[in-house]
């Protein structure tokens, strides 16, 4: 016999049937867009125009307009590309981790997170590729024969590591967001009107009926996937952290790295997670899907990991002075009081402290003080790629060589031009796509125990 | 047996007949009852995945998660051959003198692999083994089963006591009960 729970808050409110759920989750792309649609989908033209000027320069004139020198090879540039594949861990741990954890309130946002996933990966895969250089000879990270211009690559390197893990990363993302959207496919394919969208959203749904043998192979497809996902998505963030780690450079040879590196994918990713659905919940009227409930959840996350992330900054300190290594004592006490130090504790300040302010059921409860706290929480991670990358390599072993550096006009203009591709890619997925999972909701409308 | 599910198409059922529902509890009840009767439910669609259904219709235990397994091994033996044969025994490089053999640095890249020929072999199975194909043509039975109503599917046999079969849908909470004939239904 089941029962409905007593006890555990119901995860989609309004008392909404199956129908309803179909019909408010499948309104904005049934209908016209709306006017907040065209005004946000306008301004992310305007930055993807931002990210395609400032492109066209680099590649036209060269990377010397960049401001990266030989001391600071690594600038806004690997900043930029660890802060959006961090940004993108986050859907991955909603969707897959949260799904082997059971948890059904993860139902109302995998779908927008998994979708940030992929976007933010390719934003994330802009920087490392175009900091090559000569961008047209990239094919050369990839193993192919001598002939055709280079030797077979390293395996020992952490920088084809990289190639591998998120080349990987992005297909299994992106395959296991589509397998999730399938049945929601079918579901507009049988209500959308026109004939090119029954059309395109035929092709996309695959002949899916809802059969009862077909739904048994799915859920133990994504339960596999997500089993293959959670490893991956760690191990992908510990290789971005072992492109520093497996260096010789003081603030960056540690161990501590990976551990580190994945909460603050984590911590970064579900502060973009609550940028977005904050806002989504309200302009798209989802509050009875997105509830006050998944904003608590997330944002006691969000908590968490900003504590370990902190926990994580202490301890690099305290080993520095533990190791008696005089170099990396430099390193770290140059960080915090040395010319960046306002970009430490600004770092400092958005991580570890802001975020202490969710131990009140207030702050987590309430969307607009969370939106804040979101960008908060996003500008604090900048910092700590900027920090961990600039710092280290400013001052490096020999002082004839040391330089303060700061991004040109071009590198501040492809970071903000990557906002651009990430929310035009946002605004057509939520035009265009479901952004919530109607048929994993349509599950939970009882509230089972 | 081939690979493609072929109890998932309609093509070949001349005769069946079709309960529709609405509600979840109902549904399984009664698909239960139907199946203690000796009924033959060809098949279950639902909007939403229905946990219980498959044991009811008798559909075996997938075999996707040996699949997987078996693509995992593929998968690895593979990036392992590749970078032995890239980086020992075509061209190796020395590279701070250290050793061209086995170390846990080819670790990562051999993990990768392995994920990536799993994740994507099991799908290919799946998608192939579920008669799941971009531009197919779907065979609904009611537009609303990918929204809010469950439809079940019996096939009718010669000797079945379609009387009875229809009593057990209507006490059991079918909202609507449909024949299906050569591909055209008609409202019983």
């Amino acid at each position: 016999m089941i029962h409905d729970s007593i006890l555990r808050d119901r995860l989609v409110t309004g008392d909404k049937s199956a129908s309803d759920v179909t019909r408010d989750i499948a309104r904005p792309i049934l209908n016209n867009p709306s006017t907040a649609w065209k005004i946000g989908f306008t301004l992310s033209l305007v930055f993807l125009g931002i990210f395609g000027v400032s492109l066209l320069y680099t590649l036209y004139t060269g990377i010397g307009v960049w401001n990266i020198n030989k001391s600071v090879m690594w600038g806004w540039d690997i900043t930029n590309f660890v802060f959006w594949v961090g940004i993108g861990h986050a859907g991955t741990l909603i969707s897959a981790v949260l799904l082997l954890f059971r948890q059904k309130w993860r139902m109302s946002i995998n779908r927008s997170a998994e979708a940030m996933t992929i976007f933010a990966v390719i934003c994330a895969a802009m920087f490392p590729v175009f900091h090559m250089g000569r961008v047209w000879v990239g094919y050369w990270a990839l193993p192919l024969p001598n002939a055709f211009g280079s030797l077979w690559v390293n395996f020992n390197s952490p920088l084809l590591w990289d190639v591998f893990a998120i080349s990987t990363y992005f297909s299994v993302s992106l395959l296991f967001w589509y397998i999730g959207l399938i049945p929601d496919i079918a579901t507009i394919r049988d209500k959308v009107k026109s004939k090119l969208g029954k059309n395109m959203y035929g092709f996309f749904s695959m002949g899916w009926t809802g059969s009862t043998r077909t739904w048994a192979r799915y859920e133990l497809v994504s339960l596999i996937l997500a089993g293959l996902s959670t490893p991956l998505v760690l191990s992908v963030h510990t290789i971005v952290s072992t492109d520093f780690a497996t260096s010789v450079i003081p603030g960056w040879h540690t161990t501590i790295f990976p551990p580190y590196f994945v909460a603050g994918a984590i911590f970064s990713g579900f502060g973009m997670v609550a940028t977005l659905l904050v806002v989504a919940r309200k302009v798209m009227n989802y509050e009875n899907y997105i509830t006050i409930g998944h904003l608590d959840a997330m944002t006691r996350i969000i908590m968490v990991t900003g504590t370990i992330v902190g926990i994580a900054y202490l301890t690099e300190f305290f080993i520095a002075w533990y190791s008696g290594n005089i170099y990396e004592q430099y390193a770290f006490t140059n960080r915090a009081f040395g010319p960046y130090w306002w970009a430490y504790w600004s770092m400092m300040s958005c991580n570890l402290i802001a975020p202490q302010v969710f131990w009140f059921k207030w702050a987590r409860t309430t969307p607009w003080f969370i939106f804040i706290m979101s960008i908060v929480v996003n500008v604090g991670m900048w910092f700590e790629r900027f920090v961990i990358i600039v710092t280290s390599l400013h001052r490096d072993y020999l002082p004839s060589s040391w330089v303060m550096y700061s991004g040109s006009l071009t590198e501040i203009g492809l970071f903000l031009g990557t906002f651009g591709i990430f929310f035009t890619c946002f605004f057509l997925f939520a035009k265009f796509l479901p952004v919530i999972n109607m048929a994993e909701l349509k599950s939970i409308l009882r509230n089972r125990e | 047996m081939g690979i493609l599910d072929k109890k998932l198409s309609l093509r070949n059922r001349s005769k069946m007949l079709i309960g529709v529902w609405e509600d979840e509890d109902q549904l399984v009840a009664a698909a239960s009852e139907l199946a203690h009767a000796g009924v033959h439910i060809h098949d279950i669609y639902t909007p939403y995945p229905v946990h219980g259904l498959d044991r009811i219709i008798g559909a075996r235990r997938s075999k996707l998660a040996r699949i997987a397994f078996f693509c995992a091994i593929t998968g690895l033996t593979l990036m392992t051959t590749m970078i032995w044969y890239m980086y020992v025994h075509d061209w190796p490089m020395n590279i701070g003198n250290k050793p061209v053999r086995f170390t846990p640095s080819w670790a990562p890249v051999m993990f990768e692999g392995t994920v990536l020929c799993t994740a994507f072999g099991m799908s290919f199975f799946f998608f192939w083994r579920n008669r799941l194909v971009h531009g197919i043509k779907n065979e609904m039975l009611d537009i609303r089963q990918t929204d809010d109503r469950m439809i079940v599917a019996i096939e009718t046999v010669s000797g079945m006591d379609e009387k009875s079969v229809l009593s057990i849908m209507k006490n059991g909470g079918a909202v609507e009960m449909r024949e299906f004939e050569n591909g055209v239904q008609t409202v019983i």
